[in-house]
C-alpha cells in the first residue's frame, strides 16, 4: 500500500511538473494554445471526477455531465447577469420574462456562485444518491437511473427558455472578475488558475483513495454485501463519494463555462457524458490521475486529429474505444500496472502478483 | 375528447414499434446480461437497408421486411463474435463496447451514405386512413400495431414451442448446467444476439415512412426501449409488452394534458421512480437468479 502511495506521488509530481511549468514553456506562452489546453485541463477534472465514484466505489455514474452542466450554468448565469448590468439577460427578453426569475437574483453574487457551482451539484448528487443507494440500488440500474436523469434533466433545461436561454444557452458573457483580478482567458494566469484548481482536485482526490474512506469505497466494489456484514453503512458511503464527485464535476463545469465563455445545454447531453466516461476508461479508471491524463490525451488527440479527419474523427473514438473497453479494460494504467509487476517479477522478486481473471466462473452473470 | 382518442391511437402506434425494439433488447438483455446500447444504431442501419432496398431495387417496405431483418441480424452476428462474447463476464462494460459500436456504425453510415435525410416512400396499398367518428386511423399504423402484435406472438412461440426455445430459456436459466447437458452456449447467445438485432432492423424499417431517416435516428430510441425493457423486468416477455403499451400511451397522453417535453420529463421521472421502488420491474420473470 505505501509504495503504491509513493507511486502515486512521483506521478503526481511529475504530471504537475508537465502541466505546471512544461506545457506553458512548450506552447511558449502562447495564449490561445494555452486557453485550448486550459480546457482539457478542466475536462481532466470531470474525467477524474468520475473515476472517484466509477473506479473507485464501483458506481457507473452516466449523469456525470448534468452535474457539470450544472456548474457551468452557475458560472454562466452570474457573468450574463453580469454583463447584463441593470438590465434584464437579453434572451429573457426575447421570451416575454418581465422580471429577474428568483432563481437568478442570488448569482448576483460572486460568493454565492462560487458556492452554487460546488455545492448545489453536490445536493442534487447527494440527493440522486440517497434516493438510489437506500433502496440498495446496484450494478445496471445506477447507470440506467443517472442516465434517465440526465435525459430528463437537459430536456427541462432546453423546456424552459425563459430561464437557461434554451438550445442557445448562455452566451454573451462579461469576464469574470476574482478579488479584483479580471479573468483574461488568454492570459497565462488563467491557464495557471485551471492548472491549479486541476492539482488541487488531484492532491484531495490521491488523499480520498489512499484513506480508509477509499478503502471501505474499493471494499464496496469488490463485494457490497460484505462490506455490509462487517458493520459499514454501504448506502452513506455510496452517497458521499457521489456528492463529492458531482461537486468536483460542478467545478469542473465552472471553469468550462469560463474557458469557451458560453454555456450550452450540450454540456449536458448523453454523448457528452459518455465521453467522460471514454476518457476515464481510456486513462483507467482505478486512478484519478490516469483518468485525468485519459481526459487529457483523448482531448488533445481529438484537437489534433478531428482537423486532419474531419469525418473519420468519430469513427477512430469509437474503434478506440471499444479496443480499449476489450483489451485493455482498465485503461492504459492497468498496462502500466501489468508491465511494472512483469518487470519485478523478471526482477527476482518472489511476489506472485495476482493478476486479475476475466474468464472466471459461469454465475458472474448474478453481478448485473 | 376526439383529441384524446387520436392521442392514444398514435400512442398505440409508437408503442408497438418500441415494442419490437424492446423486445430485441429484452431477449439480448435477458439472455446474456448485456445492455446493448448499439440497439438505437442496428434501428437505424434497418431504416438505411429499407432506404437501400426501395431505391436501388424498388421493393416496397413490407416486401423489404425480411430482407431487412436477415441484413441486421447478419450485422449483429458479427458484432456478437467478434467484440461481445468477449465480454459476458464484464456486464459494466458491454454497455461501454456496445456505445463504442454504436459510434463507428452511425459514423460509418455518415460517411458512406451522407448525414442529410433520406425519404422512404409509405407502402401505396397501406395510404388512406380508416375513420370511425371522430377516430382517424391511418392504415399503414394499423398494419404496424398488427405486425407488432404477430411478431410478440411469434417470438413467444419461438421461445416455447421451438427446440430453440427451449435451449435458449435453459441458458438463461443456468449456463453451466445446460451446457453440461450438451447446449452449445455460445452458439445460442450468438444466434440470440442475431434475432434481437434482426427484430430491431424490422422496427428500422417500419418506421422509416414515418421518422425522418437520418444516422442519429437510433439514439432517442434506445433509451426508450431501454426503459421499456427495465421497467417491463427481465425476461419477461409480458412484460416488455405492457411497459412498452403504458410508456406509449403515457408519453402520448401527457403531452396532450402538459406538453411534448414535458410530457417525457415526468415519463421519465415516473421510470426512475419505479426503478427505484420496484428494481426489477413491473413483472418480475423467476427464471433469472
Amino acid at each position: 500500500m505505501n509504495s503504491k502511495l509513493s507511486y502515486d506521488i512521483i506521478g503526481l509530481g511529475l504530471f504537475g511538473a508537465v502541466i505546471l511549468f512544461g506545457v506553458p514553456a512548450f506552447f511558449s506562452y502562447d495564449g490561445f494554445e494555452l486557453n485550448t489546453f486550459a480546457r482539457y485541463l478542466s475536462l481532466a477534472i470531470v474525467s477524474m471526477a468520475l473515476a472517484l465514484s466509477w473506479g473507485t466505489a464501483g458506481l457507473l455514474n452516466l449523469g456525470q455531465a448534468a452535474t457539470f452542466g450544472m456548474g457551468s450554468y452557475a458560472m454562466a448565469m452570474h457573468l450574463k447577469l453580469k454583463a447584463s448590468g441593470d438590465n434584464l439577460p437579453d434572451f429573457m427578453g426575447w421570451n416575454n420574462v418581465e422580471a429577474l426569475p428568483a432563481l437568478w437574483v442570488p448569482f448576483n453574487s460572486l460568493t454565492f456562485t462560487l458556492l452554487a457551482g460546488l455545492l448545489i451539484p453536490a445536493a442534487v448528487g447527494g440527493l440522486i444518491a440517497t434516493f438510489m443507494f437506500r433502496a440498495r440500488i446496484a450494478g445496471v440500474f445506477v447507470a440506467v437511473i443517472t442516465l434517465a436523469f440526465l435525459v430528463a434533466f437537459q430536456l427541462l433545461v432546453i423546456e424552459q427558455q425563459g430561464f437557461t436561454g434554451g438550445q442557445n444557452g448562455l452566451t454573451g458573457l462579461a469576464q469574470l472578475e476574482l478579488f479584483g483580478w479580471t479573468v483574461d482567458i488568454y492570459a497565462t494566469s488563467f491557464y495557471y488558475l485551471v492548472g491549479g484548481c486541476l492539482m488541487a482536485a488531484l492532491i484531495f482526490g490521491l488523499y480520498l483513495t489512499h484513506s480508509k474512506f477509499g478503502l471501505v469505497l474499493r471494499a464496496i466494489r469488490e463485494d457490497a454485501e460484505r462490506t455490509r456484514y462487517f458493520g459499514y453503512n454501504v448506502a452513506n458511503y455510496q452517497t458521499l463519494i457521489f456528492c463529492i464527485s458531482a461537486g468536483l464535476a460542478g467545478l469542473a463545469g465552472m471553469l468550462y463555462a469560463l474557458v469557451l465563455e458560453f454555456a450550452s445545454p450540450t454540456y449536458m447531453s448523453v454523448s457528452f457524458s459518455l465521453a467522460i466516461v471514454i476518457w476515464c476508461a481510456v486513462g483507467g479508471r482505478e486512478s484519478v490521475l490516469a483518468a485525468a491524463m485519459g481526459a487529457i490525451l483523448v482531448n488533445l488527440a481529438e484537437g489534433r486529429l478531428s482537423d486532419v479527419f474531419v469525418e473519420g474523427w468519430h469513427m477512430m473514438l469509437g474503434v478506440l474505444f471499444v479496443a480499449v473497453v476489450m483489451f485493455m479494460p482498465r485503461g492504459i494504467y492497468g498496462v502500466i500496472v501489468d508491465a511494472g509487476r512483469a518487470l519485478r517479477r523478471r526482477g527476482g522478486s518472489e511476489e506472485f502478483a495476482e493478476t486479475p481473471s476475466f474468464d472466471t466462473p459461469l454465475n458472474t452473470k448474478q453481478e448485473s | 375528447m376526439d383529441v384524446v382518442l387520436n392521442q392514444i391511437f398514435a400512442g398505440l402506434s409508437f408503442a408497438s414499434i418500441l415494442l419490437i425494439i424492446a423486445l430485441g433488447l429484452a431477449i439480448i438483455y435477458g439472455t446474456m446480461g448485456v445492455i446493448n446500447l448499439a440497439h438505437g444504431e442496428f434501428v437505424m442501419l434497418g431504416a438505411y437497408a429499407t432506404w437501400a432496398l426501395q431505391t436501388h431495387l424498388g421493393l416496397g417496405v413490407v416486401t423489404a421486411l425480411p430482407l431487412v431483418f436477415l441484413a441486421v441480424a447478419v450485422v449483429g452476428w458479427v458484432i456478437e463474435k467478434v467484440i461481445v462474447q468477449r465480454l459476458y463476464t464484464r456486464p459494466l462494460d458491454t454497455i461501454l463496447a456496445t456505445w463504442g459500436i454504436g459510434i463507428i456504425l452511425q459514423q460509418a453510415v455518415r460517411m458512406g451514405i451522407g448525414a442529410e435525410s433520406k425519404f422512404v416512400k409509405g407502402p401505396e396499398w397501406l395510404s388512406g386512413n380508416i375513420e370511425i367518428g371522430a377516430l382517424v386511423m391511418s392504415n399503414y399504423r394499423i398494419f404496424v400495431i398488427f405486425l407488432s402484435i404477430m411478431i410478440v406472438t411469434g417470438t413467444w412461440l419461438l421461445m416455447t414451442r421451438t427446440e430453440f426455445g427451449m435451449k435458449l430459456r435453459a441458458v438463461i436459466q443456468n449456463r453451466g448446467i445446460s451446457e453440461c447437458y450438451g447446449v452449445e452456449a455460445k452458439k445460442v447467445y450468438s444466434l440470440t444476439f442475431a434475432y434481437g438485432a434482426g427484430l430491431a432492423g424490422i422496427a428500422g424499417a417500419l418506421i422509416t415512412p414515418l421518422f425522418s431517416t437520418i444516422p442519429t435516428m437510433g439514439t432517442g430510441l434506445v433509451v426508450d426501449a431501454f426503459l421499456v425493457v427495465i421497467v417491463g423486468g427481465l425476461g419477461s416477455l409480458v412484460g416488455t409488452a405492457a411497459a412498452a403499451m403504458l410508456i406509449g400511451e403515457v408519453t402520448a397522453l401527457f403531452s396532450i394534458v402538459i406538453n411534448d417535453t414535458l410530457g417525457r420529463i415526468a415519463v421519465l421521472a415516473g421510470i426512475i421512480l419505479l426503478i427505484r421502488f420496484r428494481p426489477r420491474g413491473l413483472f418480475p420473470a423467476d427464471t433469472r437468479r
